[in-house]
C-alpha cells in the first residue's frame, strides 16, 4: 500500500530522465560530430594549400631558376613566411638526386630513387607522405610535386614540421579527455595523442575495429564500442588514406548525464524515502484512529447492551414490585397478628396464656422469615441481571443456566396466567457465551412471548414453551438449538423482516426502545451463533438460538 | 343491624389465612377464595356484602372478576388490593365500579376501614331500595303480589 504514491513518482522521473538523457546523447554526437567535421576540413584545407603552395612555386620558377646559385635559399624562405610548416625544401632531378637543398640537414647529394615518396611522386605528379624517419632519422613527412618542363621532369619536395603539424591536429578540446588525432592507412599513428599513451609512429590498437567500419563506404562514423572507455568518431580525409581520429572518455562526455543520473537517484531516493516516512506517519495515524473508533465502537456496542439490559430491567421493574409486594403483604399481616396475639399474652391479664397463642405466633414468625428470604431472592435475582459486570465468556450448560433465568420470569408469568414449560434434554451440550448477557437474551424472548400471549388469551391459556435440544448443521458439526415458542399474537408478515433491527418496534411512543431484538441478535451473533425467527399471526411465534456447542462437551 | 360480611380474594393463601383471622378477631365475617372463579363460587353460596380483591391473579384476574361480580351482584362493593406502583390498574378497576383501591402492603385496619364505608354505602343503599319499595307499596300494596310472581 504503501508503494502506491512511488508509482506516479518513479514515472515521472523515469520519463523525464529518459528524455534528458536522450537529449544529451543526441548533442553529444552532434556536437563530436561536428568537431570532426571542422577538424578534418582544416586538416584537408591545409595539406592542400601546402600542395599548392609548391605547385605555385614550380609554376613561378623554372628548373632553372631553382638550380640558380642562392634561389633555393630564398625560396625557402618565402615558403616559411607563407607557412611555418615548412622546415625544408628540395629539388630533385627524375632519377631521384637530389640537386639542391635548403634547410638545416646536410641531405643535398643524396639519392632518392628508390624511396617510396619519391616513386609515388614520379607516378602521380603529387604527393603527401606518412610520416617516417628518413636520411635524417627525425619523424616527418614531405608534400612532393612533380613538374615537366621542356622534356626535362623535376621534383619539388617541403619537409612539414610534425611539431607544427602534430600542435594543429591535437588542437582540439573538448572537455578534459577530449583528443584528435590522425592514423594512416596501417593504423600507425601520423601526429601523437594528447593523452600521450599513443606517440608518433605507433600502431593504434583500437585500429582493427575502426577499419571495418569504413566498409559500409563511410565517411564518417562515431561509435561507443562496449568495453571501450572513449565514445570515437571517426572521418578518412580526402585524397589521402589518413584517417582523423576524435574520441572522448565517455566518462567525459556524458559528465552532464552522469550528474543527472546522480540528482535523479538522489531525488528518487530522499522522496522515496520521504514517501515511505509520510505513508508510515499517515497509515500509522489512521491506524490509531482506527483502533480508537473501533474501541469506541465496541464501547458504545457494550454501552447499549447494557441500556436495553436496563430498560428491560425498568419494563419488568413493575413486575418486581408485584412480586416484593405480595411477601410484604403477608409480612404485615403477620405482623399485625403477632401484636395481637402479644397482646393477648400481656402480663397484666391474669389468664394463663394459651398454648395455641405461642403456636400462632411462632407459625407467624416462621412466616416472615419465609416471606423475607422470597424478597432476599428477588432482589438479588434483580442484582444480578443489573449489575454490571466484565464480558467474560464461559461454558453455559442450558440444563443449568435456562431453568435460573426462569425463574426470575416464573412468577409474574403465573400471576399472569401464563404458563411456561422448560423441555431441555438430557445430552444438550454446553455452549461459550457470557451468562449475563444470555440471560439477558433469554429475558427478552420470554418477555416478548409473555406480552405477545397476554395480548393474544388475556389472563388465561397462554403458553411459553422453552427448549434446548442438540442438533447438527450442514457440515455436521454440533449445534445447540434453543427456542422459545409461544402460542401469542404472533408478528405481522410485513413486520418479520425488521424486527431484528435497531429502533423497530410496535409498541407505543415511550414504551419500548425497539432495541431489543436487535441487541439479542448481536449478542447471539458475539457468541457466534444465528437467531431466527418464525411466526403466524394469531397462533404464535418462534425465536430460534442456533449456537455452536462447546468441544469438550461434545462427544 | 346486620354483620358485615367480607370476601377475600388472593392468589396468597398464607395471606388469606392470617388476614381472615384478623378480621374474623374484629368480629366480622370472612370467606375467603384463591382466585376469581372460587370467589363467585363463594358468592353465589353466601350473601357477600364487601369484596377485597387482589388485581393481579393467574386465570381470571381481578378486574375481569370485578366485572362479572358487578354484573351478577351489582350491590356489593368491590374494594381492589393492588400490588402495582401505578395506578393505573387501579383506575381501571374503579372505571369498571369498584368502590375503592388499596395499595399493597395494606394495612388490615385500612381494610377494615374501606370495607366499612363500603358496607355503610351498601346498607344505605339496600335502605333507600327498602323504603323506596316500601313507599311503592304503601301507595299500590297489589305491587307486593307482581313482586312475588316475578
Amino acid at each position: 500500500m504503501t508503494f502506491f504514491p512511488m508509482i506516479p513518482f518513479i514515472i515521472v522521473l523515469g520519463i523525464s530522465f529518459y528524455f534528458f538523457s536522450s537529449t544529451l546523447d543526441k548533442s553529444t554526437q552532434a556536437s563530436l560530430e561536428r568537431i570532426l567535421t571542422d577538424h578534418r576540413k582544416m586538416i584537408e584545407s591545409f595539406l592542400l594549400e601546402r600542395k599548392s603552395d609548391l605547385e605555385l612555386i614550380t609554376r613561378a620558377y623554372t628548373f632553372q631558376d631553382i638550380m640558380a646559385e642562392g634561389a633555393i635559399g630564398t625560396i625557402c624562405h618565402s615558403l616559411q613566411e607563407r607557412s611555418a610548416a615548412f622546415v625544408d625544401l628540395g629539388l630533385f632531378d627524375e632519377t631521384g638526386n637530389h640537386l639542391k637543398y635548403s634547410g638545416s640537414f646536410a641531405l643535398a647529394g643524396k639519392r632518392y630513387t628508390q624511396e617510396p615518396w619519391f616513386q609515388k611522386t614520379m607516378l602521380r605528379g603529387f604527393y603527401i607522405s606518412d610520416i617516417f624517419l628518413g636520411y635524417r632519422n627525425i619523424p616527418h613527412f614531405v608534400v612532393a610535386v612533380r613538374r615537366t618542363e621542356n622534356n626535362k621532369t623535376w621534383v619539388l619536395r617541403a619537409t612539414i614540421d610534425t611539431v607544427f603539424f602534430d600542435s594543429m591536429v591535437s588542437g582540439v578540446r573538448m572537455g578534459k579527455t577530449g583528443e584528435a588525432y590522425i592514423l594512416n592507412h596501417e593504423g600507425v599513428a601520423q601526429t601523437a595523442r594528447r593523452s600521450g599513451d599513443i606517440a608518433l609512429l605507433d600502431k593504434d590498437p583500437a585500429f582493427g575495429w575502426m577499419q571495418n567500419q569504413f566498409s559500409a563506404n563511410q565517411q564518417t562514423f562515431q561509435l561507443s564500442p562496449k568495453g571501450q572507455p572513449f565514445l570515437y568518431a571517426v572521418s578518412k580525409l580526402a585524397n589521402k588514406s589518413w584517417y582523423l581520429v576524435v574520441r572522448q572518455e565517455k566518462h567525459d562526455v556524458y559528465r552532464a548525464l552522469y550528474s543527472a543520473v546522480l540528482i535523479c537517484v538522489g531525488i528518487a531516493i530522499s522522496g522515496l524515502a520521504a514517501l515511505v516516512v509520510l505513508a508510515y506517519f499517515t497509515s500509522e495515524t489512521i491506524c490509531r484512529r482506527m483502533e480508537r473508533l473501533d474501541e469506541e465502537k465496541e464501547q458504545l456496542g457494550s454501552q447499549l447492551i447494557r441500556a436495553v439490559q436496563l430498560a428491560e430491567i425498568g419494563e419488568m421493574a413493575a413486575g418486581f414490585a408485584h412480586e416484593i409486594n405480595n411477601p410484604l403483604q403477608i409480612i404485615k399481616s403477620e405482623y399485625a397478628l403477632i401484636k395481637i396475639l402479644m397482646e393477648e399474652l400481656y402480663p397484666g391479664k391474669d389468664t394463663v396464656p394459651d398454648p395455641q397463642t405461642f403456636n400462632d405466633i411462632r407459625e407467624s414468625v416462621d412466616q416472615i422469615h419465609k416471606q423475607v428470604e422470597r424478597c432476599h431472592e428477588i432482589t438479588s435475582a434483580i442484582l444480578k441481571f443489573g449489575r454490571k459486570k466484565e464480558v467474560k465468556h464461559t461454558t453455559l450448560d442450558p440444563g443449568t443456566v435456562i431453568p435460573e433465568i426462569l425463574k426470575l420470569v416464573e412468577n409474574s408469568a403465573r400471576t399472569s396466567g401464563v404458563e411456561i414449560l422448560t423441555r431441555i434434554e438430557e445430552n444438550v451440550p454446553s455452549f461459550m457465551g457470557d451468562p449475563g448477557r444470555f440471560q439477558q437474551v433469554m429475558l427478552n424472548l420470554v418477555n416478548n412471548a409473555m406480552h405477545a400471549v397476554t395480548n393474544q388469551h388475556g389472563a388465561q391459556g397462554g403458553r411459553i414453551e422453552i427448549s434446548a435440544a442438540q442438533t447438527r448443521d450442514n457440515e455436521g458439526q454440533t449445534m445447540v438449538n434453543i427456542q422459545v415458542k409461544d402460542n401469542g399474537c404472533g408478528i405481522a408478515p410485513e413486520h418479520m423482516d425488521k424486527i431484528f433491527s435497531p429502533f423497530f418496534t410496535t409498541k407505543a411512543v415511550g414504551k419500548g426502545t425497539g432495541l431489543g431484538l436487535s441487541v439479542c441478535f448481536g449478542i447471539i451473533e458475539s457468541f457466534g451463533g444465528t437467531m431466527s425467527v418464525d411466526s403466524r399471526p394469531g397462533e404464535g411465534t418462534v425465536f430460534s438460538i442456533q449456537l455452536a456447542a462447546h468441544e469438550n462437551q461434545s462427544s | 343491624m346486620e354483620k358485615m360480611k367480607l370476601l377475600l380474594v388472593d392468589d396468597e393463601p398464607r395471606y388469606l389465612e392470617t388476614t381472615s383471622k384478623l378480621i374474623e378477631r374484629k368480629g366480622y365475617e370472612v370467606w375467603t377464595a384463591p382466585s376469581g372463579e372460587k370467589a363467585l363460587e363463594t358468592m353465589a353460596a353466601h350473601n357477600i356484602h364487601v369484596v377485597v380483591l387482589d388485581v393481579k391473579m393467574p386465570g381470571m384476574d381481578g378486574n375481569e372478576t370485578l366485572k362479572h361480580i358487578k354484573e351478577m351482584y351489582p350491590l356489593t362493593e368491590v374494594i381492589m388490593l393492588t400490588g402495582h406502583a401505578t395506578v393505573d390498574s387501579a383506575i381501571d378497576g374503579l372505571k369498571s365500579g369498584a368502590w375503592d383501591y388499596l395499595m399493597k402492603p395494606a394495612d388490615v385496619e385500612q381494610i377494615i376501614e374501606k370495607a366499612e364505608l363500603a358496607f355503610q354505602k351498601r346498607m344505605n343503599q339496600e335502605e333507600k331500595i327498602r323504603s323506596a319499595q316500601a313507599k311503592q307499596y304503601l301507595k299500590s300494596p297489589r305491587e307486593i303480589l307482581k313482586q312475588g310472581k316475578e
